[in-house]
Formats: structure tokens, C-alpha cells, sequence
């Protein structure tokens, strides 16, 4: 199962890029120091995977595309949980539990 | 990601629930005996399963039939996933508008 979201900002890609990828860009707007960030794939500056978690949460894969566009850059998060069919059992679920 | 929505993956993650899970879809409710003339394992894999989805949430009771002790899916069994991903959304929402005002800032 996986949740997508995008924002576009005024800034260049490479510029976007500096603020995912090093620990003190994101320090910046993450806010999440109890997650364990484990950088799996980079692209500079388009695309970027990365693996987190913590000791009470499962891991989730968190995939960025940044994209240039006439005022800036797009950037596209998908989060996901890796081996969930959700959108299959719910279709199923509603069927027979409905 | 929470606790219970973790235990809700790790419980489909295996292959050999998802087929119990698929069985209770299709069957409505099921066994012990009855997932063992079924599925190629015996019946205390079939048991240890069918307590890890327990554990998960996913399972309830069902009225018996004579002695044997029978499962069925509980109806809000994917509540806690679903909550996930409205808390992912949100969540994703408040990061990205962060990261557009850092960002912002430096340029």
C-alpha cells in the first residue's frame, strides 16, 4: 500500500535535492528524530529512495522525485509498505464483510 | 508506522496466511481440520497461523459448530492499515509544506 503526495516549490532541483539527501538539510523540515533514515538509492538530483523506521514502527520506503518545472521544482513523495495488498483485501473485504 | 498496523503486515507478509486469508474470503469462516485438508502443511503449522493472524487482529470466533472451534475475519480487521495511510497523508502533507519553506528560505 502506498500513499502519494507533491508540492512545488521555487527553488532549483539541485537545490531541492541538498535538503533530502544530507542529514542537515533535513534536519531543516523532517522532524522526525526518532526514525532511522537508511538512504537506498540516489539519482542526483531526480530521484532519491530511502528506507525508515523505528523501534516501535515497522520500516516504509519513501521514494522522492524531484522534477524541474518553469517556476521551480515538483517534488513527489510515495511512502510505502512493501508486501501489503490492501487494495485487493479491502476490494474483497467489502464484498464479503460488507 | 504503528504497532498494530505492523503486526497486520508482518501477519500478510507470509505467503501461506495470505492463502488462509484468501480461504476465509472465500469461505466465510474455516478450521483448524478444515485449512488442513486444504493447505499442503499440517495442522500445527495450520494452528500457529491461524494464531499469528489473531494476534494481528484479523481473526474472531465464529459460532461453533458442534465442538469444533471455527474463525472468521473480523470486519474491521484493516482499520489500523487504513488509519496508516490517512496519518501518512497527513503527515506527508505538513513534511512537504517544511520542506517548501526551508527551501524557500535558503534559495
Amino acid at each position: 500500500m502506498t500513499i502519494r503526495r507533491e508540492i512545488e516549490i521555487e527553488a532549483s532541483p539541485e537545490e531541492v535535492w541538498e535538503a533530502l539527501v544530507t542529514q542537515e538539510g533535513r534536519e531543516q523540515w523532517l522532524e522526525e528524530p526518532d526514525r532511522d533514515v537508511h538512504i537506498e538509492v540516489v539519482e542526483f538530483p531526480h530521484r532519491l529512495v530511502w528506507w525508515w523506521g523505528s523501534d516501535e514502527e515497522a520500516a516504509t520506503r519513501v521514494e522522492f522525485e524531484v522534477v524541474g518545472v518553469p517556476t521551480g521544482a515538483r517534488v513527489i513523495v510515495t511512502e510505502s509498505a512493501p508486501g501489503f495488498p490492501l487494495a485487493r483485501l479491502r476490494a474483497r473485504f467489502a464484498g464479503v464483510l460488507a | 508506522m504503528s504497532d498494530k498496523v505492523g503486526l497486520v503486515f508482518a501477519a500478510l507478509a507470509d505467503p501461506t496466511r495470505r492463502r488462509v486469508v484468501e480461504t476465509l474470503l472465500h469461505d466465510g469462516v474455516t478450521s483448524v481440520p478444515s485449512l488442513t485438508s486444504v493447505l499442503p502443511i499440517s495442522r500445527q503449522a495450520v494452528a500457529k497461523h491461524l494464531a499469528a493472524l489473531d494476534h494481528a487482529g484479523l481473526l474472531e470466533r465464529a459460532p461453533a459448530s458442534g465442538r469444533e472451534v471455527r474463525y472468521q475475519l473480523r470486519g474491521d480487521a484493516l482499520a489500523p492499515a487504513t488509519v496508516w495511510l490517512q496519518n501518512a497523508e497527513t503527515a506527508w502533507e505538513r513534511r512537504l509544506a517544511r520542506l517548501k519553506g526551508a527551501v524557500e528560505r535558503g534559495a
